[in-house]
């Protein structure tokens, strides 16, 4: 039983058949099974071969492709859809007055451009944009509209996938754009013919910042401004344009999701503190736009400096551009205008350079207070004769009558008495001829000419010691005198920058002290000297309660035919208290036409600023600060 | 020899288990290799569709939004709104400038004091107006005033000490 089964059961492993031994290998395939096989053995063989060919094709086009002459084309094609440059820009330093107010700062605005494949309606697109922008100073012109249709038109041949339509677009204007945007997809789907549906489809937006000056016109002489470039233009901008600017990384980001590119940590640029006080600043700059109108005059400055440290409180220069409409540089500083007149205009200064010859010659010894002259009315110095102000005689005089009179031919024979080596080292000491390393873009440095250069001549001596003949800034006179003003003869750097924040520190330098070119003991005997000539003069400078030191200046102005006694510059250098110098004011008016001098035109102006500047600075009246200190 | 044959065949494997020991193979390899496709399919997967969403928030980073229906607005990137804060603090300033509190003065009928309206007094320990502080002044460098370099004063078994930290310092960072 069992082995019947076996013969004809086999149940899966337990019974191997034994094969006979002189079996015949059995033939399996029919003469046409064998043919057919060989048939598709050909086609397989024939498809092997294809596929290697195509292989071997494929290959040596890539061996091939790797040293063509295209191949660098190639690479920097397929670099240029596997990766794009973006460049981070931190964000600038804000700039803020010595009390914290915000002068320079950031506001939101917006580039505007097109996803060119989303792009629907491309009309629609360029007649909204034209529209919306149509009082933006940069798109208000006939061709924008299709100046913006053939960008797109031209994208899309092109195929590129965003071009940028419009820049600087304010939030107001994009609310526009956006409201039109929703008003288009509120349209009924209805056939709109050729012109196709309306439609802002593919416009795209993205916030960035611009420089805003949430004081305008204020202290716009002393900021300066940022261009479209983001590069800082004249002032603290263009001077410390590295520091607020912070250094931009560009980085190149790649489009593989498996290489995903690190967006970089910018380091924000550095804050700026100024010395400038903005209710000083203001008060400068109301006094002196009154002045213009009073006196008439072409232009005019007032500086406002502290001179114990060199800080300036107040720079008021005209014109003024509004920097956030930089834009009108053009129309408003016309005639090569300087941009601050007191750092970058030089000009003659008249008789308040009297103060620095009469500091050196009294510093030296050359001339003591109780030193006699007699005033002759003329005097001869290299060839040429020079007389005092209105011609006149004064006689005999000491040294406080020169300077309250104002003498010319007193104060060449005190350069004479000084001698033109000791003048020319005593002015060059107080910083003449070289810029004052103020912290403001495009500081002229004068000219003081010396013994020795060609164009300089004895003559020079006598028109150079009432202050004709040499070239100075408004911001080197305030340097030169703030030797006398603050009462140590210390000359201290003009100054507009209080203090820089940055990485989270505070960083304040300290005030530079650039020379000592007279003695403590000159500086106290002249501002006593220019004291008692102010109050001897009964001088319009006077405020009441309040004692200060100053000189008047009257300069005719240089033209290539002479000097024009028509038009001068009036100008008048004070400082005050006497007994505790708070500020050192310098005003200076050009081509006043209501009256050429300087004791009835800048004087009033130097008055007005003190009287407003005592109540900003909470300088008590003198005798309240005696009574209060017990002095 | 014959006995030997039977014994091999007796205990040799059929062909058809042969065959399926072979596919087996074929099939565990085929399989293992699924997984492990799988898995790096998978794994590959979703690090692209993690870069993606890395890229588009990138881009939303660097800014581009719709005009209308722009879904991420919930979410607003660093960038973002740090210039949201640079434009609240100009405007701020806007509403404290010079020339908005100068007409606020005139609304209220205030006018500037005179010199000679005010009115001085002693206060005992009155300090004077300060000026900006943004940020506390940088921490004073201390500077190491000891004049022997550490290399004299260190002991052979904190040399062997401080290179074995360095050497591990490096691996640990060499490492990806």
């Amino acid at each position: 039983m069992r082995r019947y089964m076996a013969d004809h059961v086999v149940p899966a492993g337990r019974v191997r058949r034994k094969p006979p031994a002189n079996e015949i290998p059995e033939i399996t395939h029919s003469g046409n099974e064998k043919a057919g096989q060989s048939l598709t053995g050909w086609r397989f063989n024939l498809l092997a071969i294809l596929f290697l060919l195509a292989g071997t094709m494929i290959t040596i086009q890539l061996v091939r492709l790797q040293f063509s002459p295209e191949r660098s084309e190639f690479v920097s094609l397929g670099e240029q859809y596997s990766r794009t440059l973006h460049i981070y820009y931190p964000p600038r330093g804000d700039i803020y007055d010595r009390w914290g107010r915000l002068l320079a700062g950031s506001t939101l605005v917006y580039e505007v451009g097109a996803q060119v494949d989303n792009v629907e309606n491309a009309d629609t697109l360029s007649f909204a944009l034209s529209k919306v922008l149509s009082s933006h100073p940069e798109y208000d012109y006939a061709g924008y509209s299709d100046d913006i249709f053939s960008v797109i038109h031209r994208a899309e041949i092109s195929g590129t996938a965003y071009v940028q339509l419009a820049d600087f677009v304010t939030p107001e204007e994009l609310s526009q754009l956006q409201d039109w945007a929703r008003n288009y997809d509120n349209l009924p789907d209805v056939d709109y013919g050729d012109v196709g549906r309306p439609s802002l489809d593919g416009m795209v937006y993205r916030p960035r910042l611009q420089r805003y000056y949430p004081e305008n016109e204020l202290g716009a002489n002393i900021l300066g401004f940022v261009n479209r470039e983001g590069k800082g233009m004249f002032g603290v901008e263009a001077e410390f344009n590295d520091l607020l600017a912070g250094a931009p990384q560009s980085v190149w980001m790649s489009l593989d999701p498996y290489q995903v590119t690190e967006i970089p940590q910018l380091k924000a640029g550095a804050d700026l503190v100024l010395t400038i006080d903005r209710e000083i600043q203001a008060a400068a700059e109301d006094v002196l736009a009154n002045a213009l109108i009073d006196s008439g005059a072409d232009g005019g400055v007032i500086l406002v400096m502290d001179p114990n440290t060199g800080e300036m409180l107040a720079i008021a220069s005209t014109p003024r551009l509004n920097p956030n409409e930089f834009w009108n540089y053009a129309d408003v500083f016309t005639d090569n205008t300087p941009f601050n007149r007191a750092v970058s205009q030089d000009y003659e200064p008249g008789s308040v350079f009297k103060v620095l010859t009469m500091a050196a010659a009294l510093d030296d010894g050359a001339v003591t207070l109780d030193t006699e002259f007699v005033d002759t009315g003329s005097i001869q110095i290299g060839g040429i004769t020079i007389h005092n102000w209105d011609w006149g005689a004064w006689g005999p005089q000491n040294m406080q009558g020169c300077l309250a009179h104002s003498l010319n031919v007193c104060l060449t024979w005190v350069a004479t008495e000084l001698g033109a080596g000791q003048f020319y080292k005593y002015m060059q000491n107080f910083g003449f001829g070289r810029t004052t390393g103020i912290d403001l873009a495009a500081e002229a440095p004068g000219r003081l000419k010396l013994p020795g250069d060609t164009d300089w001549f004895e003559a020079e001596l006598g028109t150079n010691s009432f202050g004709q003949g040499i070239a100075v800034t408004p911001i080197q006179m305030v340097m030169a005198i703030s030797s006398v003003a603050n009462g140590r003869g210390e000359m201290m750097m003009p100054h507009v920058m209080r203090s820089m924040v940055r990485d989270g520190f505070q960083y304040t330098p300290t005030p530079q002290v650039i020379g000592k070119p007279i003695s403590e003991e000159t500086a106290h005997t002249l501002t006593e000297l220019l004291a008692r000539s102010l109050e001897g003069e009964s001088s319009d400078a006077l405020i009441e309660g309040y004692r200060v030191a100053g000189k008047t200046g009257t300069a005719e102005i240089a033209t290539p035919t002479g000097y024009s006694t028509s038009e001068t510059n009036a100008s008048f250098v004070g400082w005050g208290p006497v007994d505790d110098p708070r500020f050192l004011v310098y005003v200076w008016l050009e081509k006043p036409q209501s009256s050429p001098w300087g004791s009835v035109v800048a004087a009033p102006v130097f008055r007005d600023m003190v009287e407003r500047l005592v109540v900003l600075m909470d300088i008590p009246p003198d005798d309240v600060l005696h009574d209060l200190t017990g002095n | 020899m014959e006995t030997i044959q039977q014994l091999t065949h007796a205990y040799e494997q059929a062909p058809w288990r042969k065959q399926m020991y072979m596919i087996g193979m074929i099939m565990l390899v085929l399989v293992s290799v699924a997984i492990v496709a799988g898995i790096y399919l998978n794994v590959t997967a979703r690090a692209a569709a993690i870069g993606r969403q890395i890229q588009e928030m990138q881009v939303r980073v660097y800014g581009y939004h719709y005009l209308t229906n722009d879904a991420g607005d919930e979410i607003i990137p660093l960038e973002e709104l740090e210039q949201r804060i640079a434009n609240l603090t100009s405007q701020l300033a806007i509403i404290t400038s010079y020339k908005v509190m100068q007409e606020r003065v005139q609304d209220l009928n205030l006018e500037p004091i005179d010199a000679d309206h005010i009115e001085y007094m002693k206060v005992p320990g009155y300090r004077d107006r300060q000026t900006s502080s943004l940020a506390p002044p940088p921490e004073p460098v201390v500077v190491n005033a000891s004049a022997i370099d550490p290399q004299f004063k260190e002991s052979l078994f904190e040399w062997v000490a401080e290179q074995v930290q360095k050497t591990a310092r490096f691996i640990s960072e060499a490492r990806p």
